[in-house]
């Protein structure tokens, strides 16, 4: 082709506008606020020069009715394309807060319908970097079922490709739903917020003041209503989070997870191990400090760290093959499980499971939490939950119990009747129906009320109920734990054990699909 | 008094102390017994030991080194003679003293008599009192109510202090500066000193404002021969527990040394005492001198008065113990040099000196002939929060105290210790402080002539700001995903096929 | 088509608990400049030793005791730092914000069960650090630290020892620094 033929001439003159739309003003727009563009948010997501962007040249939907503004720019404030990260193929779509508030009008949900179609078939990641005023005003009706089309297009592809999304400004109105529907939610602390109905409705309705921030910044969702799973102080940091967190999840569902060239630093025996459970049964610890000694060293990625803290879910690599790990945490609330613990645990679990990512328990839980508020609120409903996603995983499971293994609890977290594939015990280990307090007070009950001196009968049965009846031994010679294991060898036994179940394959009766309580 | 042999001592005790004394001993060709505990099984005084009673695997309701009648059992099982209680735990408990005696075991130490004496601060202060030995003014007696404490604290003038009667250790300790604070204080007072040491009884004295920590090492033997070994200088203490300890003190001249040197010889007389002792004075700014309380054991800070004047304390307490008459006259007691003692500590200076239990994982101290190290922890020791969190104490001599400080700079900065956050930064600190240098400081020093408890200088911080910037490099900005493999993931197996067809 | 590529990052800042900057060249070179004199800096580790940085002919300790996201804890001869680490943009983004924002300065601490207060091992007007016990509570046998998750000074403790809370009572206020 001539290159000074009038087509080509176009392409070039088309590409300058391009160029020119994206000037230095707008940057700065963005930057004034402590944001990057969308084009620098790409940039650091994608391996260097791999994005290639589609539809930059869309312009707005035009629907003949005169309302409002509507600013002809290309691409209709959306960029979408796809690019490597870390030599892999993943889609993505940004907002651009600059043109028309990154609100979403016809085309522009077009534009993410169609590179969400295009990760589905080609079985690839799809990230969505979310700074958006919400539907175009403008546009109505249409802008409405834009979203109607993404959502159910991330409905078809959840359990198939990895979806996260990453809110890096206001997402708001039904727009909340998109990220509420993919696998795994960023947000960047301070200039991002989630809500169904902003501050403005709310003084409006309720006659309440409050600020953005604290009706759905980062640190409510992290903290409180656990819909945002990883939070960071900037966005740069927000990405690069992402980036090491595709390295854990395979591109689709059909697909293992990646391997990482193991380094050969972590010592798979470790006697430090021995150290970290208490000989008190009260004492606290913190669980992580088991887990990082274990996996690989530095792999621990956590998932949802400030929400329902008294679990610690997250990813980590056991010589360099990704696994999910679920943790009850003595540290916080004595690693009880309530109601938002058991449904952080259900997610995660079940996210594992639709990827092929092999789960590790590791158990230390006196118990649910009791109380009329836990009750009142369901924690029937929403324990069987983390029961339900234990049991239906078909992925490797293995359980490691690390002190307290009492009643229900102990049930729930992955038991070997739940189908967990090897069960292991330290020596600490309580498995027992009850704690000893409770077993004494039941079965002693009247010989207690008896006694000349209860205290010290009670501290006598109760060192009996643990020798006796609360230990691993007796679970062990039973079969209903495959081994005891000393703390030093942990990893070894794990690496061992999932190399066993590598091809593990469970066959799963036909259904339309299950029903879990919800 | 009759001589008694002494071949075999149950040390009992562990860690730095029990080490200390098993080295003597050795020296004398005397073996000792050590107790192996549940606690620390492995714990390094063991190995000093030529004999060990094992009660690893038994977790007992008091620790073994309280237990008056376990321990006698043990040593009379184990056939020693003698006993040497170290400090702390029952080092200055006259009823074990008492039953060391009746079951012909040589306690190394004082007569429970004189541990009683002294031991009650009640008593201690009459008798006191009754020898002409200066001190603050206080109560008569105990004092039963706030409405006496009230007419005692106006007699004597405020401010008082309020302390336990059985006390020590700066637990029961209450300052009252008004009469508006006397009846939460004592309170106060006297229900933590019932919690710390079963007796709520408390008596008021005179709260001397920021005085320095003056103690006077004595030695006596059985036929009355008392003589003083010299002051150290405690004033570098937080909350009443000694940081760091030096003889001689800065503040004194061989007059007031004489003066209150002989004080301290009187009062040791009046209770017949034999044995290591320390009797401790607080000293004003004027110079007036005042009678605090007397310690009937062997001190954590001894060694800095062992290098001054070249005396084995241990040894002489065996030799004492052996019902030898002393060969120490006053005369023959010479101060030389300087010496000043670090308490190496697991504790988080930044975090107000809160403990820092640990394991440690690398230690390694300097060596030279002005440096002397006692520790009872190795590479792998645990620092428990059962007992003290003491790792070790770096003691340090010069010609005089300029160059004692300036030995004691160097050899900090060769001391290696990994696994936890210890004390350390506040020594190097101190080191360099001019009031600290200047000798001029009191007991209120930490609290109120310091900002900060450690110090560093600008290049330190820019090298941790390194350190923190390269790791950041290394994990975030390098491409850490290079190292992933994608393509492992979709190897195709038989299997797998099998698993795709049949979804899952 | 607009091609994207990665800002390259010449500057990186390392920012103290006191907000103070210090700032290194991009690549990072074993080079610690101190005034005018500019001093090679390695870290190594070894059996004896473990991790320890050798600068002037002397080593000094090293631990890395805490990283999460771009904040670095560092025991560096025996005395901790706390950085966080910043590129220009986010430096410039944390000024931004900062100016720009009436930041929510108080945080509530709340009994997250009911339970039994066992000790509060702060004062008022203490200094407190993220991640630090403001309070020990009691529940289900269990004592529970319960942590401050801002870094700030205790304007207030609501409860003492011995006393029974019920949940989300008000245990504690900081002002975040």
């Amino acid at each position: 082709m001539d290159i000074n033929s009038k087509n080509f001439k176009s392409y070039l003159d088309r590409d300058n506008a391009l160029k020119k739309q994206y000037n230095t003003e707008r940057a700065k727009k963005q930057h004034n606020k402590g944001k990057l563009t969308a084009y620098e948010r790409i940039a650091l997501l994608f391996d260097e020069g791999s994005f290639e962007e589609i539809d930059a040249f869309v312009t707005p939907a035009d629907n003949g009715i005169e309302f409002g503004k509507v600013e002809k720019s290309f691409g209709d404030g959306v960029i979408v394309g796809h690019g490597k990260v870390g030599g892999r193929l993943v889609f993505a779509y940004a907002q651009d807060f600059t043109i028309m508030g990154g609100s979403l009008g016809q085309v522009h949900a077009r534009k993410i319908d169609k590179i969400q179609q295009m990760a589905l078939k080609m079985g690839a990641p799809i990230i969505g970097l979310i700074d958006s005023g919400g539907a175009r005003i403008q546009e109505g009706i249409a802008s409405l079922n834009g979203y109607a089309l993404i959502f159910s297009n991330i409905i078809q592809s959840s359990g198939i490709i990895p979806q996260i999304s990453v809110i890096m400004g206001p997402a708001a109105g039904g727009a909340v739903y998109s990220p509420a529907l993919t696998d795994w939610v960023f947000m960047t602390s301070h200039t991002s917020y989630m809500f169904v109905t902003g501050p403005n409705v709310v003084k409006e309705v309720l006659n309440e003041d409050v600020s953005s921030e604290d009706l759905g910044g980062a640190e409510i969702h992290a903290r409180k209503s656990g819909v945002a799973n990883m939070i960071y102080d900037d966005e740069e940091n927000t990405i690069i989070a992402l980036r090491k967190f595709l390295t854990y999840l395979p591109s689709n569902n059909v697909e293992n997870p990646p391997v990482t060239v193991y380094d050969g630093l972590t010592a798979d025996i470790n006697e430090k191990l021995r150290d970290i459970v208490p000989d008190d049964p009260n004492k606290a610890y913190d669980v992580r400090d088991v887990i990082n000694l274990i996996i690989d060293k530095g792999s621990f990625f956590e998932t949802s760290e400030l929400y329902a803290q008294s679990i610690v879910t997250g990813f980590g690599r056991l010589k360099g093959k990704t696994i999910g790990i679920i943790a009850n945490q003595p540290k916080v609330l004595a690693g009880v499980l309530d109601i938002d613990s058991s449904t952080k645990g259900a997610r995660f679990i079940r996210f594992c499971d639709a990827f092929n990512i092999p789960l590790l328990t590791f158990e230390d839980v006196p118990g649910f939490l009791p109380g009329m508020d836990q009750e009142h609120q369901g924690i029937i409903r929403h324990g069987a939950k983390l029961l339900y996603a234990y049991a239906e995983a078909t992925v490797p499971r293995i359980t490691v119990i690390l002190r307290k293994a009492y009643g229900g609890a102990y049930i729930v977290m992955n038991s070997k009747g739940l189908g967990g594939d090897f069960n292991f015990a330290w020596p600490s280990a309580e498995i027992a129906v009850m704690g000893p307090d409770g077993a004494v007070a039941i079965l002693y009950r009247r010989e207690l009320a008896e006694a000349k001196d209860p205290v010290s009968l009670k501290k006598e049965l109760v060192r009996t109920y643990r020798e006796k009846v609360a230990n691993p031994f007796i679970a062990d010679e039973k079969g209903y734990i495959d081994e005891v294991i000393d703390p030093a060898v942990t990893r070894s036994k794990l690496i061992s054990a999932f190399e066993a179940l590598n091809n593990k394959w469970v066959k799963v009766p036909s259904r339309k699909h299950d029903n879990m309580p919800l | 008094m009759k001589k008694v042999t002494i071949t075999k001592i149950l040390i009992a005790n562990r860690g730095e102390i029990a080490i200390r004394i098993m080295r003597t001993a050795k020296l004398m060709g005397i073996a000792s017994v050590c107790i192996r505990t549940d606690a620390e099984p492995g714990a390094m005084y063991l190995d000093f030991a030529d004999e060990i009673y094992d009660l690893s695997g038994e977790a007992p309701d008091i620790p073994v080194f309280l237990d008056v009648e376990r321990l006698i059992t043990i040593a009379l099982k184990t056939g020693c003679d003698s006993l040497h209680p170290g400090y702390g735990f029952l080092a200055e408990n006259a009823y074990f003293a008492q039953k060391c005696y009746e079951n012909k075991i040589a306690f190394i130490g004082p007569s429970p008599d004189a541990i009683y004496k002294m031991g009650n601060k009640t008593v201690a202060r009459q008798i006191a009192l009754s020898n002409g030995i200066p001190m603050a003014m206080g109560s008569p007696g105990n004092i039963s109510n706030e409405e006496e404490a009230l007419k005692q604290a106006e007699r004597i003038g405020y401010p008082v202090i309020i302390k336990a009667a059985s006390g020590g250790g700066g637990r029961g300790m209450r300052i009252v500066r008004q009469p508006g604070e006397m009846e939460k204080m004592f309170l106060l007072a006297s229900r933590e000193a019932e919690k710390a040491f079963n007796d709520p009884s408390v008596f008021i004295e005179k709260y001397i404002e920021n005085p320095k920590h003056i103690e006077f090492q004595i030695l006596g033997d059985q036929y009355g021969n008392v003589v003083h070994l010299g002051e150290r200088e405690c004033s570098v203490q937080r909350k009443h527990q000694k940081l760091l300890e030096e003889a001689p003190s800065s503040a004194l001249d061989s007059e007031l040394r004489e003066k209150m040197g002989s004080m301290a010889v009187i009062i040791a007389k009046a209770v017949n005492y034999y044995s290591a002792g320390t009797v401790e004075f607080l000293l004003d700014s004027d110079h007036n001198f005042y009678f605090m309380e007397m310690n009937t054991r062997i001190q954590v800070e001894h060694p800095v008065t062992e290098i001054i004047t070249g005396i084995d304390l241990i040894e002489q307490q065996i030799l004492i113990a052996r019902g030898e008459a002393m060969a120490i006259r006053q005369e023959d007691v010479k101060l030389n040099g300087w010496a000043i003692e670090c308490r190496i500590n697991a504790e988080d200076v930044q975090a107000g000196f809160a403990p820092a239990p640990g394991k440690i994982e690398k230690l390694s101290f300097p060596e030279g002939e002005n440096i002397r190290v006692e520790t009872g922890v190795r590479p792998g020791s645990a620092i428990v929060a059962s007992f003290d969190s003491m790792i070790a104490k770096l003691i340090v001599s010069g010609e005089n105290r300029m160059d004692a400080i300036h030995n004691t700079k160097k050899a900090l900065d060769k001391v290696w210790i990994k696994g936890t956050k210890t004390t350390l930064p506040f020594f190097r600190m101190l080191m360099r402080n001019q009031l600290f240098q200047s000798g001029d400081f009191t007991t209120a020093f930490i609290e109120n002539d310091l900002d900060q408890f450690h110090s560093s200088s600008e290049y330190e911080e820019t090298i941790a700001a390194w350190l923190a910037v390269k790791l950041f490099t290394e994990e975030s900005l390098s491409d850490s995903v290079s190292s992933v493999d994608y393509e492992q993931g979709k190897e195709m197996n038989p299997w797998l096929l099998n698993k795709r067809i049949n979804r899952f | 088509m607009m091609t994207t590529h990665k800002p390259e990052i010449k500057k990186l800042h390392a920012l103290n608990s006191e907000s103070e900057v210090f700032t290194f060249n991009l690549p990072l070179k074993n080079i610690v400049k101190v005034g005018k004199h500019e001093y090679t800096i390695e870290l190594r580790e070894d059996e004896k030793y473990g991790t320890y940085v050798l600068w002037k002919n002397r080593r000094y300790p090293v631990e890395i005791v805490r990283t999460k996201q771009n904040k670095y804890e560092i025991l560096f001869n025996d005395i901790s730092y706390t950085f966080t680490i910043e590129t220009p943009f986010s430096l410039q983004r944390k000024k931004v914000l900062k100016s720009s924002q009436g930041r929510n300065d108080r945080l509530i601490i709340r009994a997250p069960m009911p339970g039994k207060i066992v000790e509060v091992p702060v004062r008022e007007g203490s200094e407190i650090k993220s991640g630090e016990p403001v309070i020990i509570l009691e529940a289900m046998k269990m004592q529970n630290e319960i942590l401050s998750s801002a870094t700030g000074t205790i304007m207030k403790i609501g409860v003492k020892p011995g006393q029974n809370v019920m949940k989300d009572d008000v245990l504690a206020e900081v002002t975040i620094k």
